[in-house]
């Protein structure tokens, strides 16, 4: 800034309230600025770029090795089994039939009253 | 590494944050390595990776205004309060100047973030980086005229609300 023009921008600065309080805030925010802007980066920051692109690289690399019978054949086998495990399960529970009782009680024992048998005690006293 | 310094100071511009602008910084040159084969070298190399640096710091501003939003609404509902950043300028100075720094910083940096995205981005392209009108433009991908514009503009918007917050500490 000229000499003249900084001579002026000062006496007015002095005699003008608002303008010098304008002034102040912005020098304020120009001071802020400029120390955020003189502030330094992490000194690893180069080995932790480094490092996540290695891994960004490996990832990619690990990706590509997977055979196609691994990506593709492994999941369709799992589901191929799973399906076929639930059809089975259908199968096998649609042939059991509720079984009839092979030693089934004649009808008399169905009158027997088990209250008026003699009692085992009864000859436990003896 | 030469692009390192320049995008770190863009991502500072934008987060004031220093451990947020390094994790950013790394998120751009790992960003800026995968989409390389993107770079057809229309624009310099620079204003590239500077692109990507306004995008990237754009984004997590974004998601972290989500971010406080739902912490606000944490808070409110009986929740921890997260804890603030703590700013200091310079070691040197007396614990009553920190203080009264940090207050002016703090007001800088709100009245910085009121700012529209354009804006935002112009000026801490101009006052972080010193980069010409030209270059900004050439990033913001529009005429220098406009990059003036969006200065000015800025400039008289963080004069309004950095003394609206003088004011409103006055009382």
């Amino acid at each position: 800034m000229p000499e003249g023009i900084r001579i002026q921008v000062e006496t007015h600065l002095g005699e003008c309230k608002a303008c010098a309080e304008s002034f102040q805030l912005v020098s304020l925010a120009n001071k802020v600025m400029d120390a955020e802007k003189e502030m330094k980066s992490n000194p690893f920051l180069v080995t932790r770029i480094m490092a996540g692109i290695e891994e960004l690289e490996q990832n990619r690399e690990s990706y590509q090795r997977i055979p196609a019978y691994q990506s593709i054949l492994k999941p369709a086998l799992i589901s191929v089994s799973i399906a076929a495990a639930i059809f089975i399960g259908v199968l096998v529970g649609n042939i059991y039939l509720p079984t009839q009782s092979i030693n089934k009680l004649p009808v008399e024992m169905t009158y027997m009253n088990d209250a008026a048998l003699e009692s085992v005690d009864l000859f436990s006293q003896l | 590494m030469q692009y390192q310094p320049m995008v770190f100071r863009t991502c500072m511009g934008f987060l004031h944050h220093k451990d947020d602008a390094d994790d950013l910084t790394q998120d751009v040159f790992i960003q800026a390595y995968q989409t390389l084969s993107a770079f057809k070298g229309d624009a310099s190399f620079s204003t590239w990776i500077y692109r990507i640096a306004v995008n990237a710091s754009l984004n997590k501003i974004r998601k972290s205004s989500k971010n406080q939003f739902l912490q606000r609404l944490e808070t409110a509902f009986g929740g921890e309060k997260s804890k603030e950043h703590s700013i200091s300028i310079s070691d040197n100075e007396n614990p009553e100047n920190i203080l009264i720094l940090n207050e002016h910083k703090e007001w800088v940096q709100k009245a910085l973030n009121s700012l529209p995205e354009n804006q935002r981005t112009a000026i801490v392209l101009s006052k972080y980086d010193d980069l010409p009108q030209k270059e900004i433009a050439e990033i913001m991908n529009t005429t220098e005229g406009a990059v003036e514009a969006l200065i000015q503009r800025a400039k008289a918007n963080l004069r309004e609300k950095l003394s609206s917050l003088n004011k409103k500490s006055k009382k």
